[in-house]
């Protein structure tokens, strides 16, 4: 066993740490405060490549292994960026980008990846609806063959990026009878006709991140947009599982030693009864909670990465395990942040509320804390 | 990075599993029961046998600290198959042998740390007092100098091994300064037991010790230090060992109740039917596998010299000391009234799992030097 990494991989952590703390931090407040997303920090972090680190160059990207999108994802939130900026980052280059990557024809590679590898396009992936969220089997949105077309009718809903969108990779049903094996995948692109966004839904935390109702009315979809093969579409969202319990989790990690940061500092300046809070015991003992939170939470996360760097296939029960134990209990230390800052940590300019709010995302998105715990006592 | 056992590691994994067969573990189950002189016998027999495996002289000391992965791979094993054996084991080896080949003279080498490689000597380090400290300055316990050594006297309490040891290392100042006094059973002025009555462990023997006037010459005394460097090496060395107890306990009771839920059945269905159970035995899952990557973590940066060895240690310590109590809590309420009768893995589990929160350095005084550590890197 081996815990270490490399020069390169710690060089370049540092590197994004410095550039988002001078770049895009500065940005949060404003942009979170008003539930707008931001435009500006989105080119740069095209810029700087992290919107398609681990893709090949030829495709825009740097070829990255997946550790160090880990870390790159983990040092923006260490650095102060919202999550709702990483989790567009995250839907947009790991649900959206890297499924036409992994499953498209070259053609479609060519037309898509590129684009979204620098920013240039915005992607986002359509698979919960309204009546289908951790049962992916249950999805109603219908895609039939029309004239050598396909044709989508249904509606999609909590599509991170979903407005902002120039290419969505959508899943339907062709084969409503079949079950899991009925599910294919489309790359819609924005305009297309029949293909609308109807809302976009106020929420709690990750609020620069826009999540959409979609909805498909009779929306022509030509055949060369399927993507991968027909019936094939559960396989290949199940495969985004790998990014979703690495390199989406990672930010919560960052945020984690973002606020352990904060409060160490503020512990020590804020003083009652004639001291610096940071000389109490409580004070002290949510400090040290919040510091073993994340090194328990690192290594797991840091196995799923390293797992597909070496290729090996997903084990279900670790990526089970990553997933409950960050989105449980990333929750405690957020909390305690808030209430080491009193009064401050309720207030808006402190950035401890944002990343609280920011944190009840992860025990619901990308699969529920429940929906973990059936999976881990299906798979032991 | 890697996340994989090596051979070599995989290699000593199966060599201990191979010692523990089923006679094995029918003797070892008979410490919990065994008086002083029948526990001496059963852990000779069992160094004994961990000393031909290779098990017993790996990483004593702190020049060997680089085999602590392969040392960490058996005691992953030894530590799953009883808690009394494995600190019985790791107190001789660990403890008592790594203070004499970190701090002790050529001589000691061949007196004491050759046999005692060979499993010839059972050890016992006594460092905690009736005034509950352990720290040089509020030591008690004084050697004072006659002729070529000392004449030692003081108190110690709560000493594991200490009625079966052939030798103790005994914590004391001279001239104010730290050191370790080496003093043999049946020696002139010491006086052990009486024997501990105990929640859990009931394999260990555990007494208090009384020197008056002990006579220990100059080479069986370790220091004086100018600092307490061989208190903290045997409290590191001390945590790490009761954490990966904790590990071992956790995946005990983990195991029982798993078997339990799965073999028991309430109507015509195995308990672990229920969401109520199954789900916790999830979180049991998660906690465990948590558990275990974190201490592989801190066990790797103590191989490696690095200094973030001691608050990864210290963070590994609390989490799972505290997830071994949930998990052996969890497995009894799974198991209900067959888990509250005594003699079965979960019940002793849980009787046994309060330990590693308040032995070594306790949960609380990990808190405030994680959170102390904290406060120094990000000052106001």
């Amino acid at each position: 066993m081996d815990f270490s990494l490399t020069e390169e991989q710690l060089m370049f952590k540092d590197q994004v740490l410095k550039f988002a703390r001078n770049e895009i931090a500065p940005r949060v407040q404003e942009h979170e405060f008003k539930a707008e997303f931001d435009w500006d920090s989105w080119k740069k972090l095209g810029e700087f490549g992290i919107l398609g680190l681990h893709f090949p160059e030829e495709f825009g990207g740097s070829g990255a292994d997946v550790m160090t999108a880990v870390l790159a994802a983990e040092a923006l939130g260490e650095a102060g960026v919202d999550g709702g900026l990483t989790l567009s980052y995250g839907a947009h280059t790991y649900l959206c980008a890297d499924t036409i990557f992994s499953h498209g024809t070259e053609e479609q590679r060519r037309r898509y990846v590129p684009k979204l590898a620098t920013g240039e396009w915005v992607g986002c992936m359509g698979l919960t609806e309204p009546g289908a969220g951790s049962d992916a089997a249950a999805i109603r949105t219908r895609a039939e063959r029309k004239d050598g077309t396909w044709v989508l009718n249904g509606s999609k809903i909590f599509i991170t990026n979903g407005s902002i969108a120039d290419v969505a990779v959508i899943y339907a049903k062709t084969d409503p009878q079949a079950g899991h094996a009925g599910i294919s995948a489309f790359i819609v692109e924005k305009g297309t006709p029949g293909f609308s966004v109807s809302r976009d839904l106020h929420k709690m935390g990750c609020r620069t991140s826009p999540t959409s109702e979609l909805v498909f009315d009779q929306c022509v979809v030509p055949a060369e947009n399927l993507l991968g093969q027909e019936g094939q579409g559960f396989m290949m969202s199940m495969q985004t599982v790998e990014w979703d319990r690495s390199t989406l989790l990672a930010p919560f990690l960052g945020a984690t030693q973002f606020i352990i940061e904060r409060c160490a500092r503020y512990a020590q300046q804020r003083e009652q009864f004639g001291r610096p809070i940071a000389s109490f015991q409580a004070i002290k003992h949510k400090l040290a909670d919040m510091k073993i939170f994340l090194e328990a939470a690192r290594s797991l996360v840091y196995r799923i990465a390293w797992c597909k760097d070496q290729g090996r296939a997903l084990n279900h029960l670790e990526a089970a395990v990553a997933k409950l134990f960050v989105g449980d209990w990333s929750l405690f230390p957020t909390n305690d942040a808030v209430t080491l800052h009193g009064g401050y940590g309720y207030c808006h300019e402190y950035d401890m509320e944002r990343v609280f709010r920011d944190s009840r995302l992860a025990p619901i998105g990308g699969g529920t804390s429940e929906v973990q715990r059936l999976l881990i006592s299906r798979l032991m | 990075m890697n996340f994989d056992w090596q051979t070599e590691e995989n290699e000593i994994k199966k060599r201990v599993a191979a010692l523990f067969d089923h006679p094995a573990l029918t003797e070892i189950e008979a410490m919990e029961e065994a008086a002083p002189a029948g526990l001496k016998n059963l852990t000779r027999r069992y160094l004994g046998r961990l000393a031909e495996i290779g098990y017993l002289g790996l990483a004593i000391g702190p020049q060997a600290r680089h085999e602590a992965m392969l040392l960490l791979a058996a005691q992953e094993e030894t530590a799953q198959v009883s808690g009394s054996l494995f600190l019985t084991v790791e107190t001789t080896a660990r403890l008592f042998g790594g203070l004499i080949a970190g701090f002790g003279g050529p001589g000691l080498g061949r007196e004491i740390l050759e046999p005692l490689r060979a499993g010839q000597v059972i050890g016992a380090v006594a460092l905690t007092e009736p005034g509950g400290t352990d720290s040089s300055s509020g030591r008690r316990t004084i050697g004072r100098a006659k002729n070529d050594g000392y004449l030692v006297s003081g108190t110690k309490g709560f000493v594991t091994n200490g009625l079966i040891a052939d030798w103790l290392a005994v914590a004391g100042t001279v001239d104010h300064r730290p050191a370790f006094f080496l003093v043999q059973q049946g020696q002139t002025g010491l006086v052990l037991g009486p024997r501990l009555k105990t929640l859990g462990y009931h394999g260990l023997a555990v007494s208090a010790l009384e020197l008056t006037e002990v006579e220990v010459p100059s080479n069986l005394v370790l220091g004086p230090f100018d600092h307490d460097q061989a208190l903290s090496l045997v409290r590191l060395v001390q945590d790490l060992i009761l954490t990966i107890g904790s590990v071992g306990l956790a995946g005990r009771t983990l195991s029982a109740a798993n078997q339990y839920a799965r073999a028991y059945h309430r109507g015509d269905q195995p308990i672990f039917a229920h969401q109520e159970v199954r789900f916790k035995i999830a979180d049991m899952v998660t906690l465990f596998q948590t558990a275990q990557l974190l201490t592989r973590r801190a066990v790797w940066f103590y191989s490696q010299g690095d200094r973030e060895a001691e608050v990864l240690a210290a963070c590994a310590k609390v989490f799972c000391a505290e997830a071994a109590e949930k998990i052996a809590a969890l497995s009894l309420q799974i198991m209900a009234g067959r888990g509250y009768v005594s003699g079965n893995a979960v019940e002793r589990g849980y009787r046994e799992a309060k330990y590693a929160a308040l032995a070594g350095t306790t949960s609380e005084v990990s808190r405030m030097n994680i959170a102390d550590e904290l406060l120094r890197r990000y000052p106001a």
